[in-house]
């Protein structure tokens, strides 16, 4: 559905991608990560045809996005920062919505009425930050977008509408075939609902994969050897993290759990655990690989 | 119909075929029964659908639910083929951890008495498999 190929762009004489490759199916929730001033919201920019790349090709469904209004009219943007017109109440907005998308459907506006409890008479630059937000989604989720794409989403929503507002992007996939592309760094968020994960570091898109893959493909280990423990442990293991903790070493290795398993109890540990990590391990190990480590910082 | 515990560390899809199978086992849900579909699990559990579809397509293919295109998922009838698949499984992750425990100090006598406990609180050991 969405297909990045290639892509670089340069922004103030700054690189700010290069060569992104990353494709998104049809109704599937991908899951776009990275540090903070990867690119993230550059990358999304492109994607719904607000900025031009420099190089390379962004596709939906085969067809160029950039000054391409019938691509543009399937696509729903929700920005970080949100911009309504100035005086608009939420029903005026409702009437730009519906006279920009095709799709609008004015049946859904009606019901999601409900599930808000937002008073569309009232101007929406008064309200909340959180309100503002719950007024994109309804206005969003009103227009029926083939492709939403959303940018840091969850930010100044309280728990009973994040909950409210991942049920409403699951059934909308659900029923629809929707596809989403979730920017954010609040991992344990999208966590639940994303099937996919990209990781976006300094521009370049360092890890891409299907998340239960990515979570079977990664583990924290912890073995304990009665006295030392035996030199070359690991062997050609792809280690990315390792401590003692006294006699205890823990680990973060690559690689399938059945061969790891084979791996370490054949040196015949006291204790071997061997736990799947959380989206956020995987996250901080993974750019601690690509050079982007926590360091305790002393003041 | 169940919970699932979204901060585990376990995949969701993983979750999810245990669940099942757990239910299947159990006669919770029963041979022909209808598994709910994709669309009103996603809604009632707040989980991506392509999740949900790979726990079925893989508890399809352990034999435990079969699908008809545009019906649904049903309990399947009685997955011996996938049992003894299974079996074997279990068989080497015994062996493993068997080995592990009498390497550890576990006596044969303390294993015995360890699988009479386990069969008696699994139901009096007559399941009729």
């Amino acid at each position: 559905m969405i297909e990045v190929k290639n892509v670089s762009k340069t922004l103030d004489n700054m690189d700010v991608l290069t060569n992104v490759n990353f494709a998104v199916k049809r109704g599937s929730i991908y899951g776009l990560l990275g540090s903070n001033g990867a690119g993230k919201t550059t990358l999304l920019k492109l994607v719904t045809g607000i900025l031009l790349q420099d190089e390379g090709d962004i596709l939906i469904s085969h067809q160029s996005v950039f000054e391409n209004p019938p691509v543009k009219n399937r696509i729903v943007f929700i920005a970080d920062t949100l911009y309504y017109f100035p005086q608009y109440t939420v029903k005026q907005m409702a009437n730009f919505y519906r006279s920009v998308y095709s799709t609008w459907d004015e049946k859904r506006y009606e019901k999601l009425k409900d599930v808000f409890e937002i008073d569309e008479s009232k101007k929406v630059q008064k309200f909340s930050k959180g309100m503002q937000r719950q007024v994109a989604f309804w206005l969003s989720f009103s227009a029926m977008p083939e492709i939403l794409v959303l940018d840091e989403p969850i930010d100044g929503l309280d728990p009973v509408m994040r909950r409210k507002i991942k049920n409403l992007i699951v059934q909308d996939v659900a029923d629809r075939g929707m596809t989403v592309l979730i920017s954010s760094h609040n991992l344990r968020e999208i966590e639940d609902i994303c099937d996919h994960i990209g990781i976006l570091h300094k521009g370049e898109m360092i890890l891409e994969k299907d998340l239960d893959d990515l979570k079977s493909d990664i583990h924290k280990i912890q073995v304990a050897f009665k006295g030392k423990t035996p030199e070359n442990l690991f062997g050609n293991l792809r280690v990315l993290y390792k401590e003692e903790r006294g006699s205890v070493l823990l680990c973060i290795v690559a690689g399938d759990q059945e061969m790891l398993t084979e791996h370490f109890t054949r040196s015949n540990p006291v204790i071997y655990d061997m736990l799947p990590l959380t989206l956020e391990e995987i996250f901080i190990y993974e750019m601690g690989d690509a050079g982007y480590a926590i360091k305790n910082i002393l003041v | 119909m169940f919970d699932l515990d979204l901060r585990s560390r376990k995949p969701i899809y993983e979750q999810l075929v245990d669940k099942f199978k757990e239910l299947i086992i159990n006669d919770v849900l029963q041979i022909g029964e209808q598994l709910p579909s994709v669309r009103t699990l996603a809604g009632q559990l707040t989980i991506n659908p392509n999740t949900i579809q790979k726990a079925y397509r893989e508890l399809e293919m352990q034999g435990y639910i079969y699908s008809i295109k545009g019906k649904g998922s049903f309990v399947n009838e009685s997955p011996d083929a996938a049992n003894s698949e299974k079996l074997k499984r279990i068989k080497k992750d015994l062996e493993k951890l068997l080995s592990e425990a009498l390497y550890l100090g576990m006596t044969v006598k303390e294993l015995h008495a360890f699988i009479l406990e386990i069969e008696k609180s699994v139901g009096g050991g007559h399941i009729d498999d």
